[in-house]
């Protein structure tokens, strides 16, 4: 099976794995968590969330978990995903790479102030 | 409620996606309604839920595709080459029975959208393109009208046959023309019908030569559509094509040769007892003679009453047509083109400032020569009750046809605008238009007069 390519990064995936770094969480963790992260802008639906996250563990850039079953959550059997080395790696280049783009902008007088 | 219509969402992915997330992604859903109560919040759930929908449809799709593209055929055990597929479970009885119901829709449905094309107007239909009467301006072309009338360019090449196979060739040929582009499909396949029915049937070798054929041709088609415009012309002489898109402008030779008999406005008079007369032998391009056409009506803005002699009038442009009716009205006034589909032009720019000839009795003087343009002049003003035709039944010749060559000499005429006459299906064209007093031409003007020396009387 061809692996779905991860270059450049989709923005949604990127997220994920920003999501995932400290704390392993399911489906809908990670979805409030990138919500939080981008201030609400990304509001990730299922389909693209466990798409991306499809694509990651194809990747092995986040692993799923075995996690004991909340007491307080009736029945629901919920996945948990943590990142893997690889995850993290692919996350900080992604990071850096950021960087480097608003160092270029800021060079180039291109931002309002400079809160960012 | 809301989860049920979610869950069915779901089914719009792939079996395989469903199979590994539809659980995760329904509780994703719970999750999120749970949170998120409120009318506005539940508007904003499902505005991403459908947005998700569409962007992660095609990619899981898309991802599906990959997959299958490449997969490769593999020999199973028995040497039978095996092949993988889309979905991995076979079909349940409900998708196969809601297959085959949508499969019976698009058999039933495709035949009629192909029939709502038919009503499509043909790519050639230029909108911005100036419609004439006849082609003053472009001498060598030939009119339909005047081929129909049997002017056709006769030669010894006219007296040749044709065997049967060049024979069927040509009906091939005009037919897949009509096709293209003539306004209405409907006829173009009656008439298609009757073309390849009268062949069968050996109809066509009745024809002495080429040029008999072509009428019968012409004939059959219009006896099938009963649309007169259809036509088969053989010419021997080439006769060019108008070329699509907006008309050329006016030539120099045009522009000298109006300026030289006064853009056709041979007379603008006013006669005893101040009645105005204008004899027009034209209708020319208004924006040569536009100038003309105003001070021609601005020199009879006092009359009493007014005569147009048509009885010379060889027709012309529409917008010329349009141009002096204006005159003729206190309000817009709509004035039907055959040649023209109804726009804002369509009516004329009533009322002109300072006009005074709105209320005024109109009469136009006709004869058998009167044509085209000049026909629609007194046909609109007749049906509008605004004009008293005086003289002979006018030519009939209104609606020259697109001629498009199809080879051999032989060419189609098709029309492309078929506007909708208001007064009925027919209007001048084969049949004139019938005057309301009927004299011979050359007396018509003596017969106006009278009329209008009565009309003053009984005032």
């Amino acid at each position: 099976m061809p692996k779905q390519k991860l270059t450049p990064l989709p923005s949604a995936a990127f997220h994920i794995l920003l999501a995932l770094v400290g704390e392993d969480l399911h489906g809908y963790g990670i979805m409030r968590s990138v919500a939080e992260q981008t201030e609400g802008r990304m509001r990730l639906g299922p389909g693209t969330l466990y798409s991306s996250i499809r694509t990651l563990l194809e990747e092995e850039l986040i692993e799923e978990v075995d996690r004991p079953r909340d007491p307080g959550a009736k029945d629901e059997r919920r996945r948990y995903y943590r990142l893997t080395t690889a995850g993290r790696k692919l996350a900080r280049s992604e990071a850096e790479r950021l960087a480097d783009l608003l160092r270029v902008a800021r060079a180039k007088n291109i931002l309002r102030g400079d809160y960012v | 409620m809301s989860e049920k219509i979610f869950r069915l969402l779901l089914h719009l992915y792939p079996s395989r996606f469903r199979q590994e997330y539809g659980k995760e992604a329904l509780q994703l859903f719970r999750d999120r309604a749970r949170n998120q109560k409120g009318s506005w919040q539940s508007v904003r759930l499902w505005f991403d839920l459908l947005g998700d929908l569409v962007i992660s449809l095609p990619h899981e799709y898309g991802r599906s595709q990959v997959e299958l593209a490449g997969a490769s055929p593999k020999a199973g055990p028995d040497g039978i080459p095996t092949f993988f597929v889309f979905e991995p479970a076979s079909p349940g009885r409900r998708p196969l029975l809601f297959g085959a119901l949508l499969s019976l829709i698009t058999f039933i449905s495709v035949p009629r959208l192909h029939e709502v094309n038919h009503f499509r107007p043909p790519s050639n239909w230029n909108f911005a393109r100036a419609p004439t009467y006849d082609k003053q301006d472009t001498a060598p072309q030939q009119p339909a009208s005047e081929a129909e009338q049997g002017t056709v360019p006769t030669t010894r090449r006219t007296n040749a046959t044709l065997n049967p196979t060049a024979r069927h060739r040509i009906i091939e040929k005009a037919i897949a023309s009509i096709k293209q582009h003539h306004v209405d499909q409907v006829e173009a396949q009656q008439a298609a019908d009757a073309l390849l029915a009268h062949e069968q049937r050996g109809d066509d070798n009745g024809a002495a030569n080429i040029e008999q054929f072509a009428r019968l041709a012409t004939s059959q088609m219009r006896a099938a559509t009963g649309s007169s415009e259809l036509l088969l012309l053989y010419s021997p002489n080439a006769i060019p094509e108008r070329a699509p898109g907006p008309p050329p402008p006016p030539s120099a030779a045009y522009r000298d040769e109006m300026q030289r008999i006064n853009c056709a406005f041979e007379r603008v008079e006013i006669l005893p007892h101040n009645i105005g007369y204008l004899k027009l032998n034209a209708f020319p391009d208004a924006s040569v003679c536009q100038a003309t056409a105003t001070a021609a009506m601005t020199k009879l803005n006092d009359v009493d009453a007014l005569i147009f002699d048509l009885r010379d009038n060889r027709g012309g442009f529409p917008g010329m047509v349009s141009l002096i009716a204006a005159y003729l009205f206190d309000h817009p006034e709509y004035m039907y083109c055959p040649l023209e589909n109804t726009t804002a032009a369509s009516w004329t720019h009533s009322p002109v400032p300072g006009n005074k000839l709105s209320n005024k009795p109109v009469y136009i003087l006709t004869s058998s020569r009167t044509i085209s343009a000049a026909e629609q002049f007194s046909y609109d003003l007749k049906m509008l009750k605004r004009a008293t035709l005086v003289g002979e039944t006018t030519a009939g010749g209104g609606h020259a046809a697109n001629l498009h060559s199809i080879g051999d000499h032989f060419y189609v005429g098709t029309i492309e605008v078929r506007a909708i006459n208001p007064y009925g299906k027919n209007d001048w064209n084969d049949t004139g238009i019938e005057p309301d007093v009927k004299v011979e031409a050359p007396d018509a003007l003596q017969a106006a007069l009278e009329l209008v020396d009565k009309q003053r009387e009984r005032k």
